[in-house]
C-alpha cells in the first residue's frame, strides 16, 4: 500500500486499552482486517496508527464456561466453526458464521470485527441478536456490558466510543440447543453480500427473527407468537424493518423476500 | 521493521515498511511473483497463499502482522521440473487458460485435501468460492480436483458438474 501508517502490536489487553486512549482519533483497530485493509488502500480510512488486538495474551479464546461461550477479538469466523462445542451447542450461529463471504475471508475474517464494522448486512449479527449474546466493552478507565440489542447505533455505527474496545462476545449458555436457519439472498451462489438475511429461531417456545440488510442496523423481532398465522408474522417481521433501493436490490424486492423467507421459515424450523 | 517469514520452507528475514501486505512482501521483497494481484479487496482470490495452514488472501493482512509465520505459495508446488500433484491434475483437464487466478485456485485446493483427502463437488466448489476464475470456468477445475482425489465413494465415471 502506498499509504503509509504505523503499526502496533499491544502483548496485553492494558497495553491495548492504554494504547487506544492515546491514539483516539487517529488509530484504528486491527483484527482480521478485510474491511480494514481495503478501506485503506482505498484511501476511505487514513489512521496514522493501526493497532493490532490479535496479539495480545487471551485475544484468540474460544471458551465455554459457566456463563456460555466466550469469544475474544481475534477468533475468526473459521476458529468458531472448527470448534465442535460450538457447531453442535450454538448450531445457528454457527450457520450463519458459515454464510459469511468466502472460505479465505473465513479464515481470516473474525467474529468481533463483523458486529464492530456495524454493517447492516452483518451475517454475524443476527445469531447474536436472536441469541441474547452481550458485548463486553473494555477501555482504560474500566469495562461495561451491553446486549448486542443495544449495541448497533446505526450504518457502520456502535456504540463503542474512541478508547474503548470489544473484548469478548458473550453468548449465553441459556442459549444453547436453540434450533433455527439463516435464509440469505445473494446474487450469486458463491460469496456474496447479502440482499436480504432472515434469520429464525425457535428456543424454549419463543420464536425470534433477525433479518439483516434491511434497515440501518440488523434488526431483532421478537413479537412474533407461537400461535400467529405466517402472514401475521411477515407483517410484524417488515413492521420492524425499513429496506432501501440500493446496487444489490430494490426495497420492494428486500419487502418481498423478507415476506417469503419469514413464511418459509415458519414452516421449517420444527 | 525486521520480518521473518518461512515461505516454501526457506526462512527469510527482511526489513519492510510496516504498513506493506503480505502480498507486496511476497512480490517485491521476496521476489515470488507467482502469487497475483487482482481486486486488492479480497474479492478474486488471486492472492490466496496458506499462511500457517489457512488459506488466506495475502492482499488484506499485513506483513507485520505474521511476523515469524510459515507460508506455502505456488512456488512451493514444483520440484525442478517436476509439477505437484495437483498442477498435474489441472494441466491434464485444461483447468488452465490465462493461468492468472491459477496460484490462488491451487492453494485453495492444497488446503482444502490436507485434512478431506476425498472431497465432494459441493466440497471443493466451496473450498475454490472464494477464486474468481473468469476464462476456463470452474468446471474443469473441479474435474482436475475430482479426478485427483478420485470419486468420494471411490467408483464411478467423474461426474461433468
Amino acid at each position: 500500500m502506498v499509504y503509509e501508517f504505523r503499526y502496533l502490536a499491544p502483548k496485553t489487553a492494558s497495553e491495548l486499552a492504554a494504547i487506544l486512549e492515546g491514539h483516539k482519533t487517529d488509530g484504528k483497530i486491527l483484527a482480521g482486517g478485510t474491511d480494514l485493509i481495503p478501506n485503506i488502500r482505498n484511501g476511505l480510512m487514513k489512521p496514522q496508527v493501526v493497532i493490532d488486538i490479535k496479539k495480545y495474551e487471551g485475544a484468540d479464546l474460544l471458551t465455554f464456561g459457566a456463563e456460555g461461550l466466550s469469544m475474544g477479538p481475534a477468533v475468526t469466523i473459521n476458529d468458531l466453526l472448527r470448534s465442535k462445542d460450538a457447531r453442535e451447542r450454538y448450531p445457528v450461529l454457527c450457520e450463519c458464521a458459515h454464510e459469511l463471504a468466502s472460505h479465505q475471508i473465513r479464515n481470516r475474517a473474525t467474529v468481533s470485527g463483523n458486529v464492530v464494522n456495524a454493517s447492516p448486512c452483518s451475517d454475524m449479527a443476527p445469531a447474536l441478536l436472536c441469541l441474547g449474546a452481550q458485548a463486553v466493552i473494555r477501555s482504560a478507565t474500566g469495562e461495561r456490558i451491553v446486549p448486542f440489542t443495544n449495541f448497533f447505533a446505526g450504518v457502520k455505527k456502535t456504540v463503542l466510543v474512541p478508547g474503548e474496545f470489544l473484548e469478548r462476545i458473550l453468548v449465553p449458555a441459556a442459549s444453547a440447543g436453540a434450533i433455527g436457519s439463516y435464509k440469505k439472498l445473494k446474487r450469486i451462489a458463491g460469496h456474496d453480500l447479502g440482499i436480504v438475511g432472515v434469520l429464525m429461531t425457535r428456543h424454549e417456545g419463543r420464536l425470534r427473527f433477525a433479518v439483516s440488510s434491511a434497515a440501518p442496523t440488523p434488526v431483532l423481532i421478537d413479537t412474533v407468537g407461537q400461535n400467529d398465522s405466517p402472514d401475521e408474522a411477515a407483517s410484524k417481521v417488515l413492521a420492524a424493518v425499513s429496506p432501501i433501493s440500493d446496487v444489490r436490490g430494490t426495497k420492494e424486492y428486500r419487502v418481498h423476500m423478507i415476506g417469503v423467507y419469514v413464511r418459509r421459515l415458519l414452516a421449517e424450523v420444527k | 521493521m525486521k520480518i521473518k517469514l518461512t515461505v516454501n520452507g526457506l526462512l527469510y528475514e527482511r526489513d519492510c515498511a510496516e504498513h506493506t501486505t503480505l502480498l507486496r512482501f511476497i512480490r517485491e521483497d521476496l521476489g515470488l511473483t507467482g502469487t497475483k494481484e487482482g481486486c486488492g479487496m479480497g474479492e478474486c482470490g488471486a492472492c490466496t497463499v496458506i499462511l500457517n495452514g489457512h488459506a488466506v488472501n495475502s492482499c488484506m493482512v499485513l506483513a507485520a502482522e505474521v511476523d515469524g509465520a510459515v507460508i506455502s505459495t505456488i512456488e512451493g508446488e514444483a520440484r525442478g521440473p517436476s509439477l505437484s500433484d495437483i498442477q498435474k491434475s489441472f494441466e491434464k483437464h485444461h483447468a488452465v487458460q490465462c493461468g492468472f487466478c491459477t496460484p490462488g485456485m491451487v492453494m485453495s485446493v492444497k488446503e482444502l485435501l490436507v485434512d478431506n483427502k476425498k472431497p465432494s463437488v459441493a466440497e471443493v466448489k466451496e473450498a475454490i468460492e472464494g477464486n474468481f476464475c473468469r476464462c476456463t470456468g470452474y468446471t474443469q477445475i473441479v474435474e482436475a480436483v475430482m479426478d485427483l482425489t478420485g470419486r468420494p465413494d471411490g467408483k464411478g465415471e467423474l461426474e461433468h458438474v
